[in-house]
């Protein structure tokens, strides 16, 4: 019954890769499917409906509270001009040397990146931030991959990842934590390296494009002043509160979104910009909210009973228990996470590591360090994964031109992060 | 993609050479929020730089190649190796362009070519020399002023600015390439039928 399952997720992926279905729907089939075929009830305990869909469902709410809220600060930042004013002052100062304005766009990146994921992260630092790299020299493709580096070096201290593997990975938040604080200098090495490395290899450019003046005048965007400096801190108040001072994720980030709000904004005009960017921030969300449901889901399905006994002897033949073995085997498999492939942490690579940890073939933090390897991968060059695409496109390039450059880096990212997790877990 | 479908209603020769150059600082990122006065001033700044530089050598190696309308582009320069890339349908289109809305007087026949090597030009010059600094002089933006500390300020787009108004002064043209650039841009736009960019809408699953 273990390789029916298997085959039932090789499909899975298929139609995920050839887009024949999107991946929250995909995953929801997939669960069903997988607990039918584990034998589970139709209702009662360990059931399809009762079990998988019923409790499965909600099973990553506290996740979906911390993405609105990441988005929320988000839309905020957006809105009060706290992030162009970042990147406007990166241009002012740097803007003679592209390298130290991709390096500060980067840091930039890395900030959004600890508020918020996926592609409104990446439209927070790169709307203003791609075609300012760009205006100053740094070629397209470098500055598309800036912002995915810099989301990438906030990855570790995201919140709502945090809370995402706490809760899928049945780890207290205090361990995620501690082995996101390791994953960390891997992440910021190889942003760095990226952008020094690959800004004397291209060196800058300059185009005289058609679309540097308009036939029409250009269109503006609401004048927004510049936000005061202290406005320019409300991205790392959610950080300084659960790493400095051990507060819990959601007040975090709540926080975040207060001190965004009174440093920008005059009491009159709170309540409704609050509303309007809550409202934003929902509509932002609501892709990671939709595929966090369906991970849920099926993270319900590959924990039932049935489920694990018929996956448990499968796995144990084909998992390295040897450290080095670890190593080797899960960093050259790190091209399955691309292209939503199996190991896709936020898809059917959730469920792998559910089966992982539910089959006690690895303790879950190494199954941790193995998921968040992978996530720093595919966060950046993953061709299929929103905020790629988007940075790509924007910047007028393809997606595929930013995996191939970025994807070096962050392979070696994902092998620092092995060797941590064989080093102590394994 | 015909110069003939140009929109002549559109008489864009009616914004002046600083007008366009103030469009282009305007259309340049980190400049959204920015007063129109100021952004005169330093179109103003810029333009008087560019036609001031003493005629610079294009000293970078200099190839032709097609698709430039395709990437909406006229012409490239790239620092590693120093390479200046010219268009050539974008420039033939440029000299159709030209004729169909009797600029002749203004862009002589080839200053299209001309104009994009003076232009990328200024680019090296600018890139490997001490000018960079003195057209940041030139502008007297301050990124930041604390007491008598004062650190200058870039501004994007300036540079830009500066290579369009050297191009025009040792070219001779009567006026400033950005009008031609923005000609172009409306055929482009005319021939493609205007793609939305991609800007804010990533409308796709995670
Ligand atoms: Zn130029």
């Amino acid at each position: 019954m273990g390789v029916v399952i298997l085959l039932v997720m090789a499909a899975g992926v298929a139609a995920m890769l050839t887009r024949k279905l999107p991946t929250a729907f995909a995953l929801v089939l997939l669960a069903v499917v997988i607990a039918f075929l584990s034998g589970a009830p139709l209702t009662g305990e360990n059931s399809v409906l009762d079990t998988v869909l019923q409790e499965g469902a909600p099973a990553l709410a506290a996740t979906m509270v911390a993405i609105i809220l990441g988005s929320w600060l988000g839309k905020l930042l957006d809105e009060t001009g706290i992030a162009g004013t970042l990147v406007r002052k990166i241009v002012e100062f740097g803007g003679d040397r592209p390298t130290v304005v991709a390096l500060g766009v980067l840091a930039v990146s890395a900030l959004v990146g600890t508020v918020t994921g996926s592609a409104p992260a990446a439209m927070l630092a790169g709307i203003i931030g791609i075609p300012a790299m760009v205006a100053v020299g740094v070629p397209k493709v470098t500055a598309a991959g800036t912002v995915l580096m810099g989301i990438a070096v906030g990855v570790p201290f995201e919140l709502p990842v945090w809370q995402f593997f706490s809760t899928a990975l049945d780890l207290p938040v205090d361990t995620v934590r501690g082995f996101m604080v390791k994953l960390f200098p891997f992440a910021l090495v190889a942003a760095v390296a990226y952008v020094v490395i690959e800004n004397r290899r291209r060196g800058t450019e300059h185009a005289w494009s058609l679309k540097s003046v308009s036939a029409r005048p250009a269109p503006r965007r609401e004048r927004l002043g510049d936000a005061p400096w202290y406005a320019l801190l409300a991205p790392v108040v959610p950080l300084v509160l659960a790493l400095g001072l051990d507060v819990a994720i959601i007040p975090s980030m709540l926080a975040g979104v207060l001190y965004a709000l009174v440093t920008t904004t005059r009491p009159g005009e709170m309540n409704k910009r609050l509303l309007r960017t809550l409202y934003g921030g929902f509509e932002v969300a609501a892709p990671p909210l939709a595929l966090f449901v369906a991970i849920g889901i099926l993270l319900a399905a590959v924990k039932l009973p049935g489920a694990v006994d018929a996956l448990e002897p499968l796995m144990k033949a084909v998992s390295p228990q040897n450290p080095v073995l670890f190593v080797i085997v899960f960093t050259l498999l790190v091209p399955l996470c691309l292209y939503r492939g199996p190991l896709n942490v936020f898809g059917l690579g959730a469920g792998i590591a559910g089966v992982l940890i539910a089959t006690g073939i690895y303790p879950a933090v190494a199954v941790l360090g193995m998921a968040t390897s992978y996530n720093q991968v595919f966060g950046v060059a993953d061709p299929t994964s929103t905020q790629t695409v988007w940075a790509a496109q924007y910047a007028g390039v393809s997606p595929q031109q930013v995996m191939l450059r970025t994807l070096p880096y962050v392979w070696l990212v994902a092998l620092g992060g092995m060797c941590v997790t064989a080093a102590l877990y394994v | 993609m015909s110069a003939s479908q140009a929109p002549v209603a559109a008489d864009l020769a009616a914004t002046d050479d600083l007008g366009w150059a103030v469009r282009l600082l305007a259309a340049t990122p980190t400049h959204e929020h920015r007063d129109p006065e100021l952004l005169r001033r330093w179109a103003r700044a810029a333009d008087a730089f560019g036609a001031a530089l003493a005629p610079v050598a294009c000293t970078a190696r200099v190839v032709e190649s097609e698709g430039g309308l395709e990437l909406g582009l006229l012409a490239r320069y790239g620092s590693r190796p120093p390479t200046v890339e010219l268009f050539t349908d974008t420039i033939e289109l440029a000299e159709r362009t030209v004729d169909a809305r009797g600029w002749r007087h203004w862009y002589p026949p080839g200053s299209v070519r001309a104009a994009a090597l003076a232009h990328e030009a200024v680019h090296v010059h600018l890139h490997h020399g001490p000018a960079k600094a003195a057209l940041k002089h030139a502008l007297g933006h301050s990124a930041l002023r604390l007491g008598r500390l004062r650190v200058p300020g870039h501004v994007a787009g300036a540079e830009e600015v500066a290579a369009h108004a050297y191009a025009r002064t040792v070219c001779g043209l009567g006026r400033s390439p950005l009008l031609l650039t923005a000609a172009l841009a409306a055929e482009a736009e005319a021939g493609s039928g205007t793609t939305p960019p991609p800007a804010r809408d990533a409308r796709r699953e995670n």
